[in-house]
């Protein structure tokens, strides 16, 4: 039982580290769905440029989130 | 040919990282337990590993339309990339610390020092979860990349050769592979499996990019940049 929860947990895990970060990647991507439809290729500039601004946001936001006091392994 | 050879090498690179660290727990055990159970566990973890790759790979290619396919496996496809991304950026900005094999190696060794027994389930369970666990990332790789992109063949060739470049290191060394760059080579999957990700879900919405497959390249660009800048923006002492 341990073994399939944690085989669960890391499926999920590959996908998902922060929710909110996935949730805004996921509405990017329905947005850009969107876009893509009605606009055509220039929504395709629009999604990209978001996807990686959202990159940067989330690092800045977990930088500052991390105090450090001690150095701490991080996991795989 | 160009796309084929992109897909091994993301297979390649992805599968390998993932195999450094499962070989990291069967030297492990291997080494304080004795050969014979992890070395089974780690086949057995191989074969349904193999299983996995086979069943969900012909069942998703089979019976997912091409563009839902692209956009559901480009959609996790960048959910996966962003993730070790996003890893690499704040471990190159010294955020987290290095991901260390050799501190993972002594930490599971430590706790296996025990009497052995004959039959010894503790290694053969533990060689068995640790491979299954740190495969299950092997086997997405493997089927989103070859799955998507018409490339099972380069895909499987990928993970396969990997894995096998990553053992006979560990037969040779008899030691954790701790001079393999892992930050570096996870920094250059996310990057890959980002671009691609992005470009499958975009043509799965209907999309087509200039110069086809070519764009992915632009696509890595744009996100090397994005994340240096993210380094650059976040960056902070290293941690040993």
């Amino acid at each position: 039982m341990n073994f399939l929860r944690a085989a669960g947990g890391r499926v999920l895990g590959l996908f998902v580290s922060d929710w909110v970060q996935s949730g805004v990647v996921l509405v990017i991507i329905a947005a850009g769905w969107f876009g893509v439809t009605k606009l055509g290729a220039p929504a395709l500039v629009a999604l990209v440029v978001l996807l990686a601004g959202q990159m940067v946001w989330f690092a800045q936001a977990e930088a500052r989130r991390t105090v450090r006091p001690s150095p701490r392994q991080s996991p795989s | 040919m160009g796309q084929q050879i992109f897909i091994f090498g993301a297979a390649f690179l992805g599968s390998a990282v993932e195999a450094t660290e499962a070989l990291t727990i069967v030297l492990a055990v291997g080494l304080t337990r004795g050969w014979r159970a992890p070395i089974l566990g780690a086949a057995a973890a191989l074969v349904l590993l193999g299983l996995l790759v086979i069943f969900f790979g012909q069942l998703i290619v089979t019976t997912v339309p091409e563009a839902a396919l692209k956009l559901l496996v480009g959609t996790l496809l960048l959910l996966f990339g962003l993730r070790w991304l996003h890893k690499a950026v704040l471990r190159t900005a010294g955020v987290v610390a290095m991901h260390d094999e050799e501190r993972a190696y002594e930490e599971t060794v430590s706790g296996l020092r025990d009497a052995v027994p004959r039959r010894d389930w503790v290694g053969f369970i533990l060689a068995l979860k640790g491979v299954f666990l740190e495969g299950l990332e092997v086997v997405f790789i493997v089927i989103a990349v070859g799955g998507a992109g018409h490339g099972f063949p380069a895909a499987i060739a990928g993970g396969l050769v990997a894995a096998a470049v990553v053992a006979a290191a560990g037969v040779v060394v008899r030691r954790p592979l701790a001079r393999v760059p892992e930050n570096t080579l996870k920094y250059a999957v996310g990057l890959i499996l980002t671009s691609l990700g992005t470009f499958w879900a975009a043509e799965g919405m209907g999309a087509s990019w200039p110069l086809d497959f070519v764009s992915i390249l632009a696509l890595v660009a744009v996100y090397f940049v994005a994340s240096r800048l993210a380094v650059a923006l976040i960056r902070r002492p290293a941690i040993a």
